[in-house]
């Protein structure tokens, strides 16, 4: 028995530490389990799960799927985009369909923020969220947090710094969340108009300036810059925004020697992250990936076999 | 041979004054009020403990007809208001097709005349279908009846047209009534920019959106001297402006909705979002509900209106970013007010009688309205204050239900509705 007793996984703001903890447990077993010849368990036969995703995204849907498939679950693949009202109307339908199907779990990635906890009305199924507008992305955060701990040990009492469109992300809200329920401190850095209002109500600390918010950092998480979103002139230029907030060579020698540097990818080399820093920084980047893996069989797992 | 009505024993509360009284209505007037009057007459309704107050008059409804008749139409629209206590609603013009010919606006008159429960006057649209970019015949309204002009939920983005509107409609004797919202600054914003939408990554309104544009109409309106009404003010930084400008121009006057002195983006996220909490202008902060008190309290808000918004249920149990704005507000109106501004000593019931029944009438030029007097048009309210109910979904006889106020209890209750000497609506729980 594990212990879980949540449905729904839908944000960090509402899972407790011990339930968090828990979570690792599970994953360092299925990270186990992915090494191995046979890199299948049972733990999921009979169950259905339903990838449901409204805006596009291959990472996150492919990760959960080899996640579901690994622990046996019989997975589906529903993606869907349409236009904003006829699509908050569909989907609510879409759900309503599907629910025929009677599933056990279903992982859902939407446009809207913070509008999972209404979705879950229309379904008996649990409902895992898989980013939800600009509010959470908890998968993402619990495979960052657990590289972390993979990589330092623990992920209390660090110092963890954000890097970028703080604004519109759900990745950047969610770490705050989780690592904050460790005691851990959480500054952002970016520009001043893609730092939201009263951010710092958060507890967080804010940096314009990345050559001061670097030094003495555990942990460095640089946000993929939306290129789109630019046109909206939240800053003039990528050059400018290389300028001041891209990770380099000298900016990395500011923070702590040990410190580790993460990235939710896709990366824009030379955007982001310097290139001359790939070969000392992609390897950890890409133990993420495998990490998201077993994160998200941990948190189906414990969501599918939860008593009820 | 007109209908009589005695109403015995009735508190009547006008803005300026309560009274004991008898009230003596004949046909569609009041014709008598005094101490025991003796009449015979076809219906005589004992008011003893009940306080009798002027039909309220709703300066912004959204009826949705023609267009979204499926949401609300005329007679649901009516009973509604009637149900509320208001004798006369005003409705806006965001209608598909958009009320911005006389032809139309005509349409709305005789509907509402056929259904004869509360006056429904239509305020015709600035521009023609609300785009901004021609003026609507402003003269061919008036003579239709029109009073207000609004391109309601779109503000004239182009200052110089909205100049010429103003100033055209002086020569009609029109009230422009003005939606203020840069949409530059709301973006596609859901709630309103705070704390609570930064934590949950909600697209967000900030208050300046609706500040810096009520700055520049009220200037413009008071540049070329013309009536300008503001519709609902949501915030502190709105009633700052107001309170200064008002003193220099009289020609200036403003409504807030009850939700605006009651909720805040702290029920938004209580709600878990919830789109019947999904309003434009957004939900405040605590300081704006203080600020909508205060400024109610001393007469810088003139009335509150209801922005009655009926959508449909399909529509609002959407995602709280996708579905539409805006909450239905005429059959709660009145409790609302009495509950949490009346009984919290924030206005005294005169002071809900000017804000529900004077201002409006007086704003709108309604002479005939909004007074308990000997000569008027007898449209009353008979009320209950001491009485609480609950908000009820299937008691609704609005077409649609998005209300954030579902469930809960309120006080105050609308007895009978008299409009022009006709009763509209009976309460049978008495």
């Amino acid at each position: 028995m594990s212990g879980w007793l949540k449905k729904h996984i839908i944000a960090l703001k509402d899972l407790e530490r011990r339930e968090i903890e828990l979570i690792f447990d599970a994953a360092q077993s299925f990270k186990e389990i992915s090494q191995r010849e046979v890199k299948k368990t049972p733990a999921l036969r009979g169950k259905t799960v339903i990838n449901l995703f409204f805006e596009n995204s291959t990472r996150t849907r492919v990760s959960f799927e080899l996640a579901a498939k690994r622990l046996s679950a019989d997975v589906l693949n529903f993606s869907s985009s349409t236009s904003s009202l006829a699509k908050g109307e569909s989907i609510i339908d879409i759900i309503k369909n599907l629910e025929s199907y009677h599933p056990d779990i279903f992982v859902i990635r939407i446009g809207s923020s913070a509008s999972l906890r209404t979705l879950t009305q229309y379904t008996k199924a649990s409902v895992i969220n898989a980013g939800d507008g600009k509010n959470e992305h908890p998968t993402q955060a619990l495979l960052d947090m657990f590289t972390v701990k993979k990589a330092r040990g623990t992920v209390e009492n660090l110092k963890i710094l954000i890097v970028g469109d703080i604004l519109h992300s759900r990745v950047a809200r969610s770490n705050i969340f989780g690592f904050q329920k460790f005691s851990s401190q959480v500054r952002v850095c970016g520009p001043s108009t893609l730092i939201p209002y009263e951010f710092d109500k958060l507890g967080v600390e804010i940096f314009y300036d990345l050559d001061k918010a670097i030094e003495d950092v555990d942990v460095i998480i640089m946000l993929r810059v939306q290129r789109e979103r630019q046109a909206l002139s939240f800053f003039p230029s990528l050059r400018e925004y290389v300028d001041k907030f891209s990770l380099s060579p000298e900016r990395l020698k500011r923070a702590k020697k040990d410190c580790i540097v993460m990235h939710p990818g896709p990366i824009n080399w030379d955007v982001e992250i310097s290139s001359s820093l790939k070969e000392q920084l992609h390897p950890l980047i890409l133990r993420q990936v495998e990490n998201g893996l077993a994160v998200r069989m941990a948190v189906l797992y414990l969501v599918g076999t939860r008593k009820k | 041979m007109n209908m009589k009505i005695l109403i015995k024993k009735a508190t009547i509360v006008n803005y300026d004054k309560i009274s004991e009284a008898d009230i003596l209505i004949s046909g569609d007037k009041i014709v008598k009020i005094s101490k025991n009057i003796k009449e015979k007459v076809d219906r005589e309704i004992n008011a003893a403990g009940k306080h009798v107050l002027p039909g309220f008059i709703d300066m912004h409804v959204h009826l949705r007809t023609p267009g979204r008749e499926d949401e609300e139409d005329f007679l649901s629209g009516s009973l509604a208001a009637a149900k509320g206590g208001f004798t006369t609603v005003f409705c806006m013009p965001n209608t598909s097709p958009c009320i911005d010919n006389e032809g139309l606006a005509n349409w709305v008159r005789e509907e509402a005349q056929r259904i004869g429960l509360v006056d429904i006057w239509p305020i015709g649209a600035i521009t023609k279908n609300r785009e901004g970019r021609e003026l609507t015949e402003f003269g061919a309204f008036k003579k239709v009846g029109c009073m207000a002009l609004s391109d309601d939920g779109n503000s004239v983005e182009d200052s110089f047209l909205f100049r010429c509107a103003l100033e055209y409609a002086k020569m009609f004797d029109l009230l422009t009534i003005s939606h203020c919202e840069d949409k530059n600054l709301s973006r596609q914003g859901s709630m309103r920019e705070s704390f609570i939408s930064s934590k949950y990554g909600i697209g967000s309104i900030p208050d300046i959106s609706e500040t810096v544009r009520l700055y520049r109409d009220i200037e413009i309106a008071r540049y070329v001297d013309a009536r300008l009404h503001l519709a609902h003010v949501s915030c502190a930084k709105s009633v700052e402006v107001i309170a200064d400008k008002k003193e220099h121009f009289p020609g200036l006057s403003c409504e807030t909705a009850p939700h605006y002195f009651i909720l805040t983006v702290d029920d938004v996220e209580k709600s878990a979002f919830n789109a019947n909490f999904k309003v434009n202008p957004p939900l405040g902060k605590k300081e704006d509900v203080e600020a909508v008190r205060s400024a109610l309290k001393k007469g810088i808000i003139d009335c509150i209106a209801t922005d009655h918004a009926p959508h449909s249920a399909a529509e609002k149990e959407l995602p709280f970013e996708d579905a539409p704005f805006g909450f239905i507000g005429l059959e709660l109106c009145f409790a609302l007010v009495y509950t949490y501004l009346v009984t919290k000593d924030i206005l005294d019931i005169k002071g809900l009688v000017e804000k529900l029944s004077y201002n409006p009438a007086r704003i709108l030029r309604l002479g005939n309205k909004g007074k308990i007097q000997e000569g008027l048009l007898a449209d009353l309210v008979i009320t209950d204050l001491r009485k609480e109910w609950e908000v009820k979904k299937d008691s609704l006889v609005s077409k649609s239900k998005n209300t954030p106020f579902l469930d809960s209890t309120l006080k105050g209750t609308v007895n009978y509705t008299i409009h022009r000497g006709k009763v509209v609506y009976e309460s049978t729980g008495l």
